[in-house]
């Protein structure tokens, strides 16, 4: 066995762990893995001035696209509109309280702490105020990787519009545009961090 | 194969920042190692990775029957209930002719989750027996099912701006149904189900039987 490499030149893919020399890349460039066709590491461009601007948009537009309503109907005279927050407090009104959480997690607690989570993290890299803390803190903001479902619920918006318009009086309202301009941020918010040169900065910065 | 794995070589990577780990002597799979970075314990391989997602299946594909049979959804208008499946909801939105999103719904809230469901016991099935087992085709087929997870939500989501939005007092207004609770259950334990499968166990079983197999033929 090769011992004589130091862990420290050699990567390994997340999906099949096959191992390789760890290359050197230029912003905009990435590796794949030949084993299982996975990335396996990138280096993206500006991510740290794309991931703080993105992420403070992300923040600003959170407050309108939350509160602010989506869409209203209108039936024999009767108007009635909801926001994001009305959705779920109709559910825990109608006492669904279960499905009351996990909607409120999924759609506004978990992508609103990504954002201050992705801020917090370029804020800190940008004007070079780095803490041993940060480890343990993009190390917790990997946890909710897969729990943001903005996406999931933009697709909810569209389908229910064409199940109101069928048969009432459709009005969109403000809420819409900032939910939309809302999930443009967040999602290119997370897409510019580069996690492999965070944590090699965090590394050099903190561990050795 | 002369691809080396991180294992072979006593490395082990870790989930969180990805950074390589030299494995403690004679520790094996189920020894937890301190990450030298992010500080975070963590196992080489996913423990007990088949019965996790073995169980958490199970119980995705129990809760996926009520969540057929009662009613997600009950459209009251002029103070008469009209209570909707997942199903006949489907079956409403053809009858009106919007069949984009009948295909969406119909995808989204009955293909996904129980692809899901049989692909994992399949893949399951396959690390466990080693038979006919494409690691290249199978770990693909893997992301497939845990990127299409979340989108299963796509039902809930819309029932739950229907009630938020159509409440028009004794005109017409929308209530939840009790089968919500149990799709959401389906939709929470496949993808917790699909966390708790580790890809790489595919690679190892399938260099596992060929280095036996090449024992064998001396």
């Amino acid at each position: 066995m090769n011992k004589t490499k130091n862990a420290k030149q050699l990567i390994a893919c997340r999906q099949c762990d096959a191992l390789y020399d760890a290359p050197m890349l230029k912003q905009g460039q990435s590796t794949i893995c030949t084993r299982c066709g996975c990335t396996l590491t990138e280096r993206k461009v500006d991510s740290i001035e794309r991931g703080f601007y993105w992420s403070l948009g992300g923040i600003m537009l959170s407050v309108p696209a939350i509160l602010l309503p989506i869409m209203g109907v209108t039936l024999v005279g009767q108007y009635h509109h909801a926001s994001l927050l009305d959705c779920i407090l109709a559910l825990i009104d109608r006492g669904f309280f279960m499905i009351a959480t996990l909607v409120f997690l999924f759609t506004l607690a978990v992508p609103v702490v990504r954002l201050l989570g992705a801020f917090y993290i370029t804020y800190s890299f940008k004007f070079n105020r780095l803490r041993p803390s940060l480890l343990h803190f993009f190390r917790a903001y990997h946890h909710l990787d897969n729990w943001a479902m903005l996406n999931v619920f933009m697709l909810g918006i569209v389908v229910s519009m064409y199940k109101l318009l069928d048969d009432t009086e459709l009005s969109v309202n403000m809420g819409l545009l900032a939910f939309i301009l809302w999930l443009i941020c967040s999602t290119m918010a997370s897409s510019a961090l580069d996690q492999d040169y965070i944590w090699q900065e965090l590394e050099n910065e903190f561990v050795d | 194969m002369s691809i080396k794995t991180a294992q072979e070589s006593g490395l082990a990577l870790c989930p969180k920042c990805h950074k390589l780990n030299d494995m403690m002597q004679s520790s094996g799979n189920n020894a937890r190692i301190q990450c030298v970075r992010c500080h975070g314990m963590f196992y080489p391989r996913k423990p007990r990775s088949l019965q996790y997602t073995l169980a958490w299946n199970v119980a995705a594909l129990l809760a996926f029957i009520p969540a057929n049979l009662y009613p997600i959804m009950i459209l009251y208008s002029m103070g008469i209930g009209d209570p909707n499946t997942i199903l006949s909801g489907i079956g409403e939105f053809i009858d009106h002719g919007l069949y984009p999103i009948a295909v969406i719904i119909f995808t989204a809230s009955i293909i996904v989750p129980l692809l899901k469901i049989i692909g994992l016991f399949l893949l399951v099935y396959r690390v466990h027996t080693g038979v006919r087992l494409r690691p290249d085709k199978h770990s693909k087929f893997y992301h497939a099912l845990e990127f299409l997870g979340p989108w299963s939500m796509l039902d809930v989501f819309v029932v739950a701006l229907l009630v938020a939005v159509v409440e028009l007092g004794f005109v017409t207004s929308v209530a939840a149904g009790p089968a919500i609770n149990y799709f959401t259950l389906t939709v929470i334990f496949t993808m917790i189900a699909a966390n708790s499968f580790d890809p790489r166990l595919l690679w190892d079983k399938k260099q596992g039987s060929e280095n036996t197999k090449e024992e064998n033929d001396y």
